[in-house]
Formats: C-alpha cells, sequence, structure tokens
C-alpha cells in the first residue's frame, strides 16, 4: 500500500516514487473513496482513468451542454469506443456507418513515425470492436512552418508522421480516404496527428462494449487477445494529458509500438470468431485494449454491464516474466483485444485464435489466454500469485472525475479591417495557390493506399470528399474533414462553426447528405483561462452550426457521435497551438453515381456561383500569403444561408445536373475555380472564363479572395432552366458568373474588365509542387 | 460449371475479399482459402491467385517468408499441371521468391523485385499508371481476353515493385521468349522514359512477367482495382476515363467492367480452353 498522509508535500514524494502524475488532493480523493490506502497497481489506475484524456475531467460538462448527439439514425452516440448511425438499406440489408475520432498529438511529436501508425492502430480497433470491417481511414495532420524558425526540426516531423501513417495503414489493408495537412507556424513544437477511422457493418453485427446481460444467468470468462503484455505505452494517457515537455526522455516509453501486420490477423481472427459465435446464438462483448490497458478495458466492459471481473495476472501472456503487477494492469501494449464469452464457449474461441490463425506461431508471444471471469459483485479485483493487488469497486474507477475550469475571453484584438496593399490581382493568385495550406498535396497522399478493398468512387484529392460504394449496392459514403486553425485564431466560435460549415460542404459537394460528424478539439493548457475560453467558444460555434445545418431532407441537427478532447497542446518552453476544432462529416449517397469531382468536365458549360460573396479577408489564405494571418475581419457567419446553399448543391447533384462541383473555401472563389480549372488530380483540360457583377460593398480581393463560403457547380447549358428553378426554391443568391473553354485558360473578370488571366498550367506548376519542396 | 478458383490468404495479404469479387465478378467461382489449409484440399481448385497485402510483414524481404510455406511445394505441383497461378502485387513477389516466376531453372530464383527507383522519392508510391500488352495475347494466362499493343489504365501501389536481375541477359531472354506480359507506357502506348509513366523503375518497363509456359504470372498491378468503371478516375487521357465520366448517373454503367477486369475474364478462358 501506499501511504496517503501528512503534508502535501509528503504526499506528492510518495506518488512521485511510485511513478504516477495524480495531485495530492487526487490521492486524498481516492483514499476516502476506498476507505484506505490504495496499493500501486491501483494508483496507476486511478492515474490513467483520471487523466484528461479518459476522463474529459475539464471538457465534459462543456461537450454536453453544447453538442447535439441525438437523431433518428443514431443507434450509438458518444460514450462507447465509436458512434453508430444508420446509413440506409439495400438488398434487403441495414447497413450501419461505425465512426471513431481520436488524437495522437504528443506522441506523434515525440516519435513522428511510431505517433502517427499508432495513432491509426488505435482508431481503428475501436471501430473493428463494434463487429464492423473498417472501410476507410483519415489523417487531419497539423505542422509547423517548414519555411520559420526551428526549420529542420518542423521538417522531420511530417516526414516522420507520413511515413508512420502509410507503413501502418498500407500493411493493415483499410485504404486511406482522405485527411487535411496544415502548416502554420503555431504547430512548430506542437504538430497535431488527428486520426478517423471509418466502418460498415450490417446493423445486426453490432457487437456491444459491455458484457451482456446472459452473465447474469451463466459464467462468463474474459480472454484477453493480441501481443504479449510489455512496458510500452506505459502511461500514455497520462503523457497526453500534459503539457510536453522534449527533455523528457521518459515519454519515449509511453510511445506504444505497432505492428499492422498482427493488427491485420487479430481482426481476420476474430471475424472468424464472431461468425462462429453468432451462428450458435451466443451473447458477447467486445472491446479494444486502448488507453489504460487491461484496466480500463475490463472495467468498462463489465461496468457498462453492471458486472464486475477477477482478473488473475498470472495468466496474462506478458513479453517477460519479471514485468510489475501495475504494469500488466495499465500498460498500453498495442494491438490486443479483450472479450466476454461463455465459460462453455472459451475453448473454441482459444482454438480459432490460437490453432486455426496460428497466432503464436505467426508473431512470437501473441495468444489469446483467458485471464478471468465476470462476477455479479462489483468489484475490479487483480490477483498476482494469490495475492490481491488491485480490489476496486468498478463504479469508482469509472466514475472519472471532473474540474471547472475558469474561462476568460482574451483581449479583443486591435486592428479592425485590416487587408493587404491592393496589388496585382495576377500575382496574389498565385501566391494564394502556391501556399501550402491551399497546394495539392498530391506528394503526400501518394504514398497511402487509397484503393484497397476495391470500393472507391472518388479518391483523395478528385473532389471535396471521398466516395466509397459499398458493394453491390448503390449506396456510397462520402467522407471528409475540416478545420481551419486561421479562423479560430481569430475567433474561436467562428472557427469552430466554419469547420462543421466546411465539412458539410465538402459532403455537399459530392451529392452525399450528412448522416454524422465528428470531432476532435486541441487546445493548450485548459488551465489557462483564456486557453478554456477558446475551447468553450469552439464547442458553442460547433454545435450551433451543426443545429443549423440540419441535414437535407430532414429538419434535425447533424449528429455528433463520436469525439475526442486533447489539451495540453503546448511545450514547455510555453509556446500553445491556435485553438484546433477538426471536423469530419460523414454522409450517405443513396445512388452514388451522380457524385462529381471538382475537375470541370467540357467546354461550353454554365458555372454558377451560389452563395453570397461578403466582405472581410480575415482568415484567409491572402492574408496568409501575405504575411498577415491573424489580422483583419472575418466574413460574416450565416448559418441559415451556409444551410440554403448547401441543400440546393445537394438537389443540384442529386438530380443529375452537375458536371463538377467545388466548395469555396481556403483560397475564396478564385481558389475553388483554379482548383476546377486544374483538376484535382493536376489532369484538367476545360479553361474558365468568369465575369463578375461589381459590387460597392466588396473590393476586388474580397470577391475573389474572401473565404466566405459557397459553391461553384459547372452544369450543362440545356439544363440552365432546371438549375435556376432548384436555386429559386431553396431561396440562395446564386448567378452564372462564367463559362468554361476549351482552352486551358483562366480568365477573371469584374464588370467586363479582365483583372487576372492566368494559363492552366501556370497555375497546376504552382499548385502541385510546394509540398514536396517544403518536406519531401 | 464456373471454374473455381482458390485465392490464398497467407498471413497479412490485404486484398483477398476484392479479388474474389473480381473474379466472381469475371464469371469465376473463388475461395478464400488459409495457407495452413491441408495440402490435399488444393487440388481440387482450377486455378490460384496470390492476392496482394504484405504477407509475414515483408520479414526478411517481400514475399520471401511466405515463398518457404509447404502450400507453395503444392502449388509448384498445380503449375506443372498447366493450371493458372496469378500472384498481384505481393503475390507477385511470392512467385518470384519462390522461383516460380520466370521460372526458367529448375527451383532458381532468377528474378527480383527491388525498391522502387529513380522517381525521386523514397518508400512506398500509389497511382494510375497505364500498361501495355507486350506479349501475344494466348502467351499468359491473364491477355486471353486482349490484342497485343491493348493499353490499360491500371493502378499500383508498393514500395517494391522494380523488377531486376544480377544475372547478366536474362531480360533478354524473357523478352525473346514473349514471357514479358505487361509494360508500363504512356497514356498512348509509347514507351515510358521515366517517372512517372515507369513508376519504379522496372527493367525494360516491365509490370508482369511469367513462366516460360506462361501459366504462371507475376504482376504488380492491381487488376482488382479496376476490374468496375466506377473505380477509374475521371481525368486520365484514356478512353476508359472519358466512358467513365459519360457514365454519370447511371449506376448500371459504373458497375460494368473496368479495363482490370478483362484479366480475371483471361484466367476463366485460358481455364475453358486448356480443359
Amino acid at each position: 500500500m501506499v501511504r496517503v498522509d501528512g503534508t502535501v508535500a509528503d504526499i506528492q514524494r510518495a506518488l512521485k516514487e511510485v511513478g504516477v502524475d495524480l495531485a495530492p488532493d487526487e490521492a486524498r480523493r481516492i483514499k476516502s473513496l476506498i476507505g484506505r490506502d490504495p496499493s500501486v497497481t491501483e494508483l496507476y489506475i486511478f492515474d490513467i482513468m483520471w487523466s484528461e484524456h479518459c476522463s474529459y475531467k475539464s471538457s465534459k460538462p462543456i461537450l454536453q451542454k453544447h453538442l447535439p448527439t441525438e437523431g433518428s439514425r443514431v443507434l450509438i452516440g458518444p460514450g462507447e469506443d465509436a458512434g453508430v448511425v444508420r446509413l440506409g438499406a439495400a438488398e434487403g440489408k441495414s447497413y450501419v456507418l461505425v465512426v471513431a475520432h481520436e488524437s495522437h498529438n504528443h506522441p506523434s511529436q515525440i516519435l513522428p513515425v511510431e505517433g502517427a501508425a499508432t495513432g491509426i492502430g488505435g482508431i481503428v480497433r475501436d471501430v473493428y470492436c463494434m463487429g464492423a470491417d473498417v472501410v476507410g481511414v483519415m489523417d487531419a495532420l497539423r505542422f509547423g512552418d517548414p519555411d520559420g524558425p526551428r526549420a529542420e526540426s518542423v521538417r522531420e516531423v511530417p516526414a516522420g508522421v507520413v511515413r508512420g501513417i502509410w507503413e501502418y495503414g498500407n500493411a493493415l489493408g483499410v485504404p486511406n480516404v482522405g485527411g487535411d495537412v496544415f502548416f502554420d507556424r503555431g504547430y512548430a513544437e506542437n504538430c497535431l496527428v488527428n486520426v478517423v477511422a471509418v466502418g460498415i457493418a450490417e446493423e445486426k453485427e453490432i457487437i456491444r462494449s459491455r458484457v451482456p446481460q446472459a452473465a447474469a444467468g451463466e459464467a462468463y470468462d474474459l480472454i484477453l487477445i493480441g501481443k504479449p503484455t510489455d512496458m510500452s505505452g506505459l502511461g500514455g494517457a497520462t503523457m497526453a494529458s500534459k503539457i510536453l515537455d522534449e527533455s523528457e526522455e521518459g515519454n519515449l516509453g509511453a510511445v506504444q509500438l505497432h505492428d499492422p501486420f498482427l493488427k491485420r490477423m487479430l481482426a481476420e481472427a476474430t471475424k472468424a470468431v464472431i461468425a462462429d459465435l453468432r451462428k450458435s446464438g451466443i451473447d458477447i462483448g467486445f472491446k479494444d485494449l486502448g488507453a489504460g490497458g487491461i484496466s480500463c478495458a475490463v472495467s468498462e466492459l463489465v461496468g457498462a454491464g453492471g458486472f464486475g471481473a477477477e482478473l488473475d495476472l498470472d495468466s496474462v501472456h506478458v513479453a517477460f516474466d519479471s514485468i510489475e503487477s501495475y504494469a500488466i494492469a495499465c500498460s498500453e501494449t498495442q494491438e490486443r483485444y479483450c472479450l466476454a464469452v461463455p465459460s462453455h464457449a472459451s475453448g473454441k474461441v482459444l482454438k480459432i485464435y490460437n490453432d486455426d490463425f496460428e497466432l503464436p506461431h505467426i508473431y512470437r508471444g501473441a495468444c489469446a489466454s483467458v485471464i478471468g471471469r465476470v462476477t455479479a459483485k462489483r468489484d475490479l479485483v487483480m490477483t498476482r500469485a494469490g495475492e490481491v493487488v488491485a480490489d476496486l469497486p468498478v463504479e469508482i474507477v469509472n466514475q472519472g472525475i471532473s474540474y471547472d475550469r475558469k474561462s476568460e475571453p482574451r483581449p479583443a484584438p486591435a486592428g479592425g479591417d485590416e487587408r493587404p496593399d491592393a496589388g496585382d490581382i495576377r500575382s496574389a493568385c498565385l501566391s494564394v495557390l502556391s501556399l501550402l495550406s491551399v497546394c495539392s498535396k498530391h506528394y503526400v497522399y501518394r504514398h497511402y493506399d487509397s484503393e484497397v478493398k476495391g470500393m472507391s468512387v472518388l479518391k483523395p484529392g478528385e473532389a471535396d470528399a471521398s466516395v466509397i460504394s459499398i458493394p453491390g449496392t448503390c449506396l456510397g459514403v462520402a467522407t471528409a474533414v475540416d478545420g481551419n486553425p486561421r479562423y479560430s485564431r481569430i475567433d474561436p466560435y467562428v472557427g469552430g462553426a466554419l469547420a462543421v460549415c466546411e465539412s458539410i460542404r465538402n459532403i455537399a459537394s459530392v451529392g452525399a447528405v450528412p448522416v454524422a460528424l465528428t470531432d476532435c478539439l486541441n487546445f493548450g493548457n485548459p488551465e489557462d483561462p483564456h486557453v478554456f475560453h477558446d475551447f468553450v467558444e469552439t464547442v458553442r460555434g460547433i454545435g450551433d452550426a451543426a443545429r443549423a445545418l440540419w441535414g437535407y431532407g430532414t429538419e434535425e441537427p447533424v449528429p455528433i457521435v463520436s469525439g475526442n478532447v486533447s489539451f495540453y497542446n503546448e511545450s514547455s518552453s510555453g509556446s500553445a497551438i491556435p485553438p484546433s476544432p477538426v471536423v469530419a462529416c460523414y454522409g450517405v449517397l443513396d445512388d452514388y453515381s451522380v457524385a462529381v469531382s471538382v475537375r470541370l468536365k467540357q467546354a461550353g458549360s454554365d458555372l454558377f456561383l451560389i452563395g453570397k460573396r461578403k466582405s472581410g479577408l480575415g482568415g484567409s489564405a491572402l492574408m496568409a500569403a501575405a504575411g498577415l494571418d491573424g489580422r483583419g475581419r472575418l466574413p460574416a457567419l450565416d448559418l441559415t444561408g451556409e444551410r440554403d446553399a448547401i441543400h440546393a448543391v445537394t438537389e443540384i447533384i442529386r438530380s443529375g445536373h452537375a458536371l463538377a462541383c467545388h466548395d469555396i473555401s481556403e483560397g475564396g472563389l478564385f481558389g475553388a475555380l483554379a482548383e476546377m480549372v486544374i483538376g484535382g488530380w493536376g489532369m484538367g483540360e476545360a479553361g474558365a472564363e468568369v465575369d463578375l457583377r461589381p459590387d460597392p460593398g466588396l473590393t476586388p480581393e474580397d470577391m475573389l479572395f474572401s473565404e466566405c463560403g459557397g459553391f461553384v457547380v459547372e452544369t450543362s447549358r440545356t439544363s440552365r432552366g432546371e438549375v435556376e428553378e432548384i436555386l429559386n426554391r431553396f431561396a440562395v443568391a446564386s448567378e452564372v458568373i462564367g463559362k468554361t473553354v476549351s482552352d486551358h485558360v483562366m480568365t477573371l473578370k469584374i464588370g467586363g474588365e479582365t483583372v487576372a488571366g492566368i494559363e492552366g498550367s501556370e497555375m497546376r506548376e504552382a499548385w502541385l509542387s510546394p509540398v514536396e519542396k517544403a518536406i519531401g | 460449371m464456373r471454374p473455381h478458383i482458390c485465392v490464398i490468404q497467407f498471413p497479412g495479404v490485404n486484398c483477398e475479399y476484392e479479388t474474389a469479387r473480381a473474379l466472381e465478378t469475371a464469371g469465376l467461382d473463388a475461395s478464400i482459402v488459409r495457407w495452413n489449409a491441408p495440402a490435399g484440399s488444393l487440388s481440387d481448385y482450377d486455378g490460384f491467385i496470390l492476392p496482394g497485402g504484405f504477407s509475414y510483414q515483408d520479414r526478411v524481404r517481400a514475399g520471401a517468408v511466405a515463398a518457404g510455406e509447404d502450400v507453395m511445394g503444392v502449388l509448384i505441383e498445380q503449375a506443372a499441371l498447366g493450371k493458372p497461378i496469378v500472384g498481384i502485387c505481393n503475390g507477385a513477389q511470392v512467385l518470384v521468391e519462390s522461383g516460380l516466376v520466370p521460372g526458367i531453372g529448375a527451383q532458381s530464383i532468377d528474378l527480383a523485385l527491388a525498391p522502387n527507383k529513380g522517381m525521386g522519392r523514397d518508400g512506398y508510391y500509389a497511382n494510375w499508371v497505364f500498361v501495355r500488352v507486350a506479349s501475344e495475347p494466348r502467351r499468359s494466362a491473364i491477355t486471353y481476353g486482349f490484342k497485343k499493343g491493348d493499353v490499360l489504365p491500371i493502378p499500383i501501389a508498393h514500395g517494391e515493385g522494380r523488377f531486376t536481375s544480377s544475372e547478366a541477359g536474362l531480360f533478354d531472354t524473357l523478352e525473346k521468349s514473349g514471357q514479358v506480359i505487361l509494360k508500363y507506357c504512356t497514356s498512348d502506348g509509347g514507351v515510358a522514359a521515366g517517372f512517372p509513366d515507369d513508376p519504379n523503375g522496372s527493367e525494360r518497363s516491365a509490370a508482369a512477367i511469367s513462366n516460360p509456359q506462361g501459366n504462371v504470372v507475376a504482376m504488380m498491378p492491381h487488376p482488382e482495382r479496376s476490374t468496375w468503371l466506377r473505380q477509374v478516375p475521371d481525368g486520365l487521357d484514356s478512353v476508359w476515363s472519358r466512358k467513365r465520366t459519360e457514365s454519370r448517373g447511371s449506376w448500371d454503367d459504373l458497375e460494368s467492367g473496368g479495363p482490370g477486369a478483362g484479366i480475371f475474364e483471361s484466367i476463366k478462358t485460358h481455364i475453358e480452353e486448356r480443359v
């Protein structure tokens, strides 16, 4: 037992000796909750379960207050490993989408390859353990400015992260279905690696992360499957819950080691196990091991079903015999799952893993072992060599703690509607196109396998969202992930709202209807009232936008079904990241065949501009290219206008009138038009001739570069009447601003006067090459 | 009766399911069979596919560990019977590591699939490329449905796909005997002069090489990722891309055959004509 007695300094010393990060007050609280001094193993359990990462101790009340999480399609919302929503029925089957979204920021900063790889490894487990097949992953990456201070170390991170992602994802055989990459000075010492996993299952195949009620009537075993438990990743959740000190070598051990090969084998073997148990009508509980390892997975698995567990730590297959009990209980060794099955079925389960799939033969020390049993008494009891090393009420382990953090607005930024000096529009266009956050990310995604599984319809880069089809059906699933720290830096509320708007716009641009959102909220230290205020405002913005932009054909908010909060993205030198919400949107296409890419398809088409142009260049790529990031005024947020534009575009594409579509985000109207001319993979052939109507309230820069939302849609001239009818029906500001032409040139006019004419090939070069030059 | 193909599931492969679907779409039956299945259960199949992925984690070299598994002994016997055996991507690496391709010396390993070269970048590369049918249609199990000179857009995704050999003159021999089945090329079928038309620096731009009999083929591109028209990207300089773009709004057309479907249909014809 560890004595929790005496002064704060005494307790601190005792905690330090054990090696946990709990505060002395928290240790006292543990003692009063369990009525005695805790054991070392117990302290480790609380250290993890009460970490920010696991307990959401700062964020939970804010999330609950602001985010809509329910809806008619939602089967499982936040709280389990992954969110589950209904997609639709086809060929007599009801399909569901299973989505999870997480950060792996701290590990990726310390060890980029391993950190990014285990990021994927962790998130796919969350989806696999719900009984779904993982059909896609996305990565939202935020790196420092490769031309800024500390350029050398800043550049090493993206190279390593990209390698970690391809090495893991490609070997696992899960296609990369999009993501985004942003370079900004704010991430020089804290990169962000946010990962999303997308799964598909039939509704009846969903497995819960809880011991089934059947365990009240018959004996249930707990089976641990996978890699032998070692010391790796010990304290990973705790590390993710504090400020990163790069001098702390101890953190290296907190990054887990990845193994996609074993993961793939476990997925295949588990598929066989589940099919077998389902055939026999046996109810099971299944959960992946992530933060907190065995103790966390088991306490949540049994707790959710209203049970307890007795674990024999000597039965756990370990990498070396001298491993301490607390490490067996809490290590975050990768590639492990826990399964609750009736004792009479355990032999069969072990045989499939250990004999049919030969786990011990193909990976040293890997296997499936019975490590304990489910009990009616709701305690988590662990023994080692006959001695009890932990005995805690499950409820106390799972309930977590919560903190009321202070929130205080930042002082209002000085300056008003700041703008770059009016200059040559043509050179502004080219500098925007070659800005690292705007330009093509092909250098990155050509490392990723985005076609394995053979389901692809639109691949990363081709369109605003990726689209995959469910084989043999008309159903398509569209995915996109967004978040622009430049907006958040000026106004975190608007930044949160726009992350939602943009992700839904991206889904709409391929003709899909949003069915769910997930979010990963990346911030600095929540104990700083300004940071916490940024957080609260961001969440409020996300919630308001999700409620306002209800899905086409419904009047329901787009539900947020899963997500993650990552605080302490701050280095010991005191530099914190800008508020960084990352929002992923998932959409459904009843008939994927209508989906369109961004590339202009032919000469002689109409180009419709949908959505009103507004004044304000704050947060724009133009400002960033001019070195004025963080300054200026954001264009006014109009969620109703966003919704109407989104619904109108959805209808235009669904009715088959669209040939190409691009939302207006980074780079403004110009950026959208340019990418349509260049083509998402740089294979555009048609050009565009655009003439904008002058507006006394707007400068040419506002018209071309303001990032105020909307869409550009290419439609055939013969369908102009029908398209206009749809736009009138949704009462959306829109006009035909020009046409496509056979010469591969973009000509921009305002009021009949040419402001810029650029060859497609020149734009292509400016847009395709920067990322490779920066990080290649 | 539809020919029945066995898709071998080595630990770590990951393209077995879509490969089986592609076979079924082409009119064959397909079963996914674990690498440790009893040897006797395999001889009833009409042909074998070694699908893509990362068998045994690319330990030692890509394909090397799988090439030493017992099941390869069965495949060597079945190959001698003239049954088609096609390795795709990692499967190609296994066939090369086992010596089945190019299959000239008795069980000797003459070829290698080395790390990509000459692309100005490291590691894995995934993109669409063009390949030209470089042999007479009936020269190999995968080309029965094509004409010599046909050009197909098809995706590749690998880090080690460069056909090479330390043996002087081997590629002359292979070319002469018509064992270089597919070659990377430009969109109009011209010689691929360098990256990106030639994505990996392969000798003679080889994308697929067979054994002397033509029934065992190692191919790096992924036909199962271009089996359905919807998989073809819409901007390539190819009739297939234009057809894809024109098929917008028609699910039936988008689910119809893409450029890679002909590979699997060829395997079917090869089996039927052999019997």
